[in-house]
């Protein structure tokens, strides 16, 4: 809200600067995001009056005590008028210097100013003409009370108090010191009574605890005086008429809303106040038709709805250029409703915005009274005596005990009692020192305090928290280190990006067009949807880490770069959760694709393959401590089939790898194939944790014999290697596949796979006949159960 | 008369050793002299042949003249051999700008290394981690924090919907009510995890960033304890020389509440771009847990008092790094990830 240092200075005497009263407020919580100048850039303008026009335009100008011809174009230029004159040497915004400049033929000696070059308002079609008794040559900003500063307070929803002038300048007082003065308010009122005039009937006082209104006839309307127009255009409101201005300023000056209806409109002058009736409509001041919920306040007459109670008026009671008597109406509404209705409808106004966060049920009296003398004395009107105030249950003031200790207590520190009730007081409490503790009364513009600790902030806030002592908790010793997922989650993470993998993170929503994509079925009810996305492409909570994944591969191919080897440590959501929620799960997920290893002249130009992708789950596993798993092959909806397998960990599924299958490769407009992993971190968190024991070395030499097997392509290696490990028993410490070849020299539909193995025996040397006979054995097996030849024998070491 | 002949051959092979031009030269002359079949190893085999009186003198000049060449043999080689690796280093010149073999480790996200930052400090202060759903239910994001249905305070916070009461976390904040729910005080915990926000991405906003929240209860911990631990944390994540301002503020949650401020890095507090001319940083909030809070979860707020405070991830990456928009965190531009590591 803007709030302007001037109309601040009414209702608060303090000597503190803008910026320094900004700073204040701040640091008190009344959060000031900026304090600046009303007009800036803009210095030498003056008052001038146009003496004398020629045929061509040229005016001769004084001021108080020069004459400047000026060529001038503007349509409302006429000789007599008064006018903002920027003589050379004057600064406009923008940084323009005033300077005498050649203008048709003339030498024009500084410019007559229209609203928009003066940078104050938006009219550029005419020059900005003055009142005929501004002093010639006075500064313009001064006289036109433009020398202000413009306060951006953000309000904090508990503080619809401070959404006004008075309210913030309450706050300055109280934390400076400086006297609060509250506007004089005085009625003068005509003789008929109101109640003989019209009448209120309150239905609901549920959701409308009070309601008052006054009645003003024999109004004119017209513009609101300059003072008024210059004073709201100042804090960013437009002014429109005398009428309709008046409940602006005093919306802006005691923060109340208020709400004129054109009394002659009204049938039987009539206010009833109630819930709408099924199926009924109503015109709001914006044009727009509203169909109403059973559950809206409305406020109507007896013949039709005239107002949505709070939120915006109706455009059959709207205040017209012809009105001449107003109802005036200022209540309180039920903050909830207000918000249900305000949200509902998709209405938000700056009445709302104030009844849902609480108005001052007693300070609205004051704004009608405020309002109704305003509009009498701009509009040439009468105030009818008396008020119509439906207040059927009055609210009590909370009174709440506040004890010193609680402060010192909770605060760490507490201010001595004699401030702490200045303070209060201050602020608008009441302090009844009779009782012990003492009782403090709350304000009924302060709604947001109802208990203890809410008075131990006020008084905090206002003492200074750059008074409360720094210390830090004591307390006992309690084990603390990061709990197991997180650890292995950490694990993984340090892992991948050692191994050369980049960590991601994306959002996490899914698109269900590419969901759809990589075979899901989008309406799926184990995918989480969400009802109010951002957009569709985002709607969906992710099932996997693969759709984000693709989405980074994409992004950086078409920012030209092709080679993307990354993971996402994340969670994944389905349907079905406990009490209702999701079940999480979190997973790691990573894509590969383009070359191997960044360039470099020592690096090969290999693109990876399945190998990789399979590598890198590998690599996860190893880095849990699960060495051992199987991998079986999978069918897989967006993988390529064949191209896919499942890593199975003590029977149990762990995670996958594989290759993108072409259409989700296509459909993501990726140059090249990707390969991908995903594993659940989860499920190798629940497995039995691995233990390290110690093996000793070896104390015997180790002969190794390498052997090779030209085998049909379909052949698992893992078969073979499986029936080597068979036979080989205890003496075979280790089996390593080194080679696999197929191209020339092997029959098309082979390839030749080699085996490094290790014999070594724990007690004693092997001898060479020993390791030859087993080695001789494994490749009897082997060829015997396959079928298959060895291509070549070639001892080593020994 | 002496025999010659040991000295003779001594005088043969350091001729011909010097002459050697390669070890492999040299191992000839070795073989020459002191092979099987050497010179000096015959002239041994001979001494049987010379008569007895002469034989210890001889012999003793035969064995000398061997050392003697075993010596001078093993200093040619020596010499011969750091020759050779000269010349192999010098016919294979190395270019010593040619860029290094480098492994290639990936990166981490800068959001990890700076919420690992975050744990670890609080983690040193004997706070206990702790991670909860993502997927919430509005009890817990919202009713047991004291933001009722149809209150304002909703408005700070726009919220993605699974269903009329189940959403995704707007805040770590729920975490409060679990971990208080489950367990007894004293209690001090840090909660990190992710959160959303139904905010349209720009520069400053999104529709997911990260969170780690803060909670201590005991029977005597007060608003001063809250600000010396975060002014400490300030120091550890910011540096020595950081200073921090208290601002009162308002969340639903807590009473008395704080925002937390450092002063402007960039321009040292004169104001400038990146603090909006105020001087100040907004780094977190904070605030007394408020006692219909401690209520909602069975505690007694005359027992006990505890603080809370929540910090964005992306906010102090932000600050730390220098980065001016938000998206760059989720876009995943490889240009940018590598930028931390």
């Amino acid at each position: 809200m803007k709030v302007s240092y001037r109309w601040l200075k009414e209702s608060v005497a303090t000597d503190l600067s803008p910026k320094a009263v900004a700073d204040r407020l701040t640091n008190a919580g009344i959060e000031v995001a900026a304090a600046a100048p009303l007009v800036s850039g803009l210095s030498g303008v003056v008052v001038g009056e146009v003496e004398a026009i020629d045929k061509h335009g040229v005016c001769r100008v004084a001021t108080a005590d020069r004459h400047f011809t000026v060529v001038c174009g503007a349509p409302n230029v006429a000789v007599g008028v008064r006018a903002a004159f920027a003589p050379p040497g004057a600064a406009l915004p923008g940084g323009q210097q005033v300077q005498t400049t050649r203008k048709r033929g003339v030498l024009s000696e500084g410019m007559l100013c229209s609203e928009k070059e003066l940078g104050i308002g938006d009219d550029a079609d005419g020059i900005l003409l003055l009142a005929a008794d501004a002093p010639l040559g006075s500064d313009l900003v001064t006289s036109l009370g433009l020398d202000d500063w413009i306060l951006e307070v953000e309000v904090t929803p508990n503080r619809p108090d401070c959404l006004s002038v008075v309210g913030v300048a309450r706050e300055i007082a109280a934390l400076t010191g400086a006297p609060f003065r509250f506007p004089a308010i005085a009625v003068k009122e005509g003789d008929a009574d109101i109640v003989a005039l019209a009448a209120v009937e309150v239905e609901d006082p549920d959701l409308c605890p009070r309601y008052a209104a006054r009645l003003i006839t024999g109004l004119t309307v017209a513009p609101s005086p300059p003072w008024l127009a210059q004073r709201l255009r100042a804090v960013g409101l437009r002014p429109i008429n005398n009428l309709v201005d008046v409940t602006n300023y005093v919306l802006w000056e005691l923060g109340h809303p208020l709400h004129a209806f054109d009394s002659d409109t009204l049938a039987q002058r009539k206010v009833i106040v109630r819930r709408a009736r099924p199926g009924e409509r109503l015109t709001t001041l914006d044009g727009q038709e509203r169909e109403l919920a059973e559950s809206m306040l409305l406020i109507t007459d007896p013949e039709r709805a005239i107002a949505l109670a709070g939120v915006m008026g109706g455009a059959n009671t709207e205040v017209t250029a012809e009105t001449t008597s107003v109802l005036l109406e200022s209540a309180y509404f039920n903050p909830a409703s207000i918000r249900r209705t305000s949200k509902r409808l998709g209405l938000a106004t700056e009445a709302a915005y104030r009844f849902e966060r609480g108005a001052d049920i007693e300070g609205l009296r004051e704004a009608l009274d405020r309002a109704a003398q305003l509009m009498a004395d701009l509009g040439g009107g009468t105030v009818a005596k008396g008020v119509l105030d439906v207040y059927p249950s009055p609210r009590p003031h909370p009174r709440i005990p506040l004890r010193l200790e609680r402060i010192q207590r909770v605060i760490g520190i507490c201010p001595p009692r004699e401030e702490v009730v200045r303070i209060l007081q201050g602020l608008g409490f009441a302090v009844d020192e009779a009782k012990e503790p003492p009782d403090i009364v709350v304000p009924s513009f302060r709604r947001d305090v109802s208990m203890e600790d809410d008075l131990a902030e006020e008084v905090i806030r206002v003492w200074g928290y750059e008074r409360i002592p720094s210390t830090l908790p004591g307390g006992s010793l309690a084990l603390v280190r990061r709990p197991a997922a997180l650890r292995r989650a950490a694990r993984v993470t340090q892992a991948l990006a050692a191994a050369g993998l980049s960590e991601v993170i994306t959002y996490g929503f899914v698109d269900p067009e590419r969901l759809r994509l990589l075979g899901w079925d989008p309406a799926s009810p184990e995918l989480m949807t969400l009802r109010n996305p951002l957009s569709q492409e985002r709607s969906i909570l992710r099932p996997s880490l693969v759709p984000g994944l693709l989405e980074v591969v994409a992004t950086n191919r078409h920012r030209q770069i092709p080679d993307v080897r990354c993971f996402e440590v994340g969670r994944v959501f389905r349907s079905g959760g406990p009490d209702g929620l999701a079940r999480e799960e979190a997973r790691v997920g990573i894509a590969l694709t383009g070359l191997r290893a960044s360039r470099a002249w020592y690096a090969g130009r290999d693109t990876v393959d399945l190998h990789d992708a399979k590598g890198a789950a590998e690599h996860v596993l190893a880095s849990l401590g699960v060495e051992e798993y199987g991998v079986r092959a999978s069918a897989s909806s967006f993988l390529e089939a064949g191209r896919s397998g499942e890593l199975v960990v003590g029977g149990e599924a762990v995670g996958w790898f594989g290759e993108l299958a072409l259409g989700p490769q296509e459909g993501y407009d990726l140059a090249g194939p990707v390969f991908l992993a995903e594993l659940s971190l989860d499920r190798l968190g629940a497995l039995p944790p691995r233990r390290v024991r110690y093996r000793a070395l070896p104390r015997f030499p180790a002969v190794q014999r390498d052997v090779a097997f030209v085998m049909p392509q379909a052949l698992a290696v893992e078969e073979v290697e499986s029936e080597i490990r068979q036979r080989g028993g205890a003496l075979l410490k280790s089996v390593t596949l080194f080679d696999v070849y197929a191209g020339k020299g092997v029959e098309s539909g082979m390839r030749s796979v080699a085996w490094s193995l290790t014999f070594q025996a724990d007690d004693r040397t092997l001898t060479d006949e020993e390791v030859n006979a087993l080695h001789a054995a494994i490749i009897e097996a082997v060829t015997k159960r396959f079928g298959i030849a060895v291509r070549g024998m070639t001892p080593e070491g020994g | 008369m002496a025999d010659k002949r040991a000295s003779e051959i001594l005088k043969g092979a350091r001729g011909e050793a010097a002459r050697a031009k390669s070890s492999a030269d040299l191992e000839q002359v070795r073989v020459k002299y002191l092979g099987r079949q050497g010179i000096l190893t015959q002239f041994l085999r001979s001494l049987s042949s010379i008569p007895v009186a002469e034989r210890p003198e001889v012999g003793r000049e035969a064995n000398l003249a061997k050392a003697e060449i075993e010596t001078l043999l093993g200093e040619r080689l020596a010499e011969l051999k750091a020759a050779e690796r000269r010349h192999a280093l010098e016919s294979q010149r190395v270019d010593l700008t040619l860029p290094g073999r480098r492994p290639s480790p990936g990166t981490l996200h800068p959001l990890t290394l700076v919420q690992d930052e975050i744990i670890e400090i609080f983690l040193g202060l004997g706070f206990a981690v702790a991670e909860g759903p993502e997927v919430e239910s509005d009890f817990y994001n919202f009713e047991a924090l004291n933001i009722p249905r149809d209150h304002p305070a909703r408005d700070m916070q726009d919220t993605f919907y699974l269903s009329e009461d189940v959403l995704l976390r707007t805040h770590t904040s729920p975490m409060q009510i679990r971990i208080m729910k489950a367990m007894r005080p004293p209690l001090r915990y840090i909660f990190p995890g992710r959160v959303y926000r139904r905010d349209i991405a720009d520069a400053s906003h999104s529709p997911v960033f990260h969170q780690v929240e803060g909670l201590a209860v005991d029977r005597n911990i007060s608003m001063g304890d809250l600000k010396g631990t975060l002014e400490l944390f300030a120091r550890e994540m910011f540096g020595p020389r950081t200073t921090t301002r208290f601002r009162p503020s308002f969340f639903p949650f807590t009473e008395p509440s704080a925002e937390v401020d450092v002063r402007c890095f960039l321009c040292g507090g004169e104001g400038c771009r990146v603090c909006k001319q105020s001087g100040w940083l907004e780094i977190l909030g904070s605030g007394m847990v408020h006692p219909q809070v401690l209520r909602n979860v069975g505690y007694d707020p005359e027992e006990v008092t505890g603080w809370a405070f929540g910090m964005g991830v992306e906010r102090i990456a932000m600050l730390k790094y220098g980065i001016d928009d938000i998206r760059l965190f989720f876009e995943n531009d490889l240009r940018f990830l590598t930028q931390f590591a």
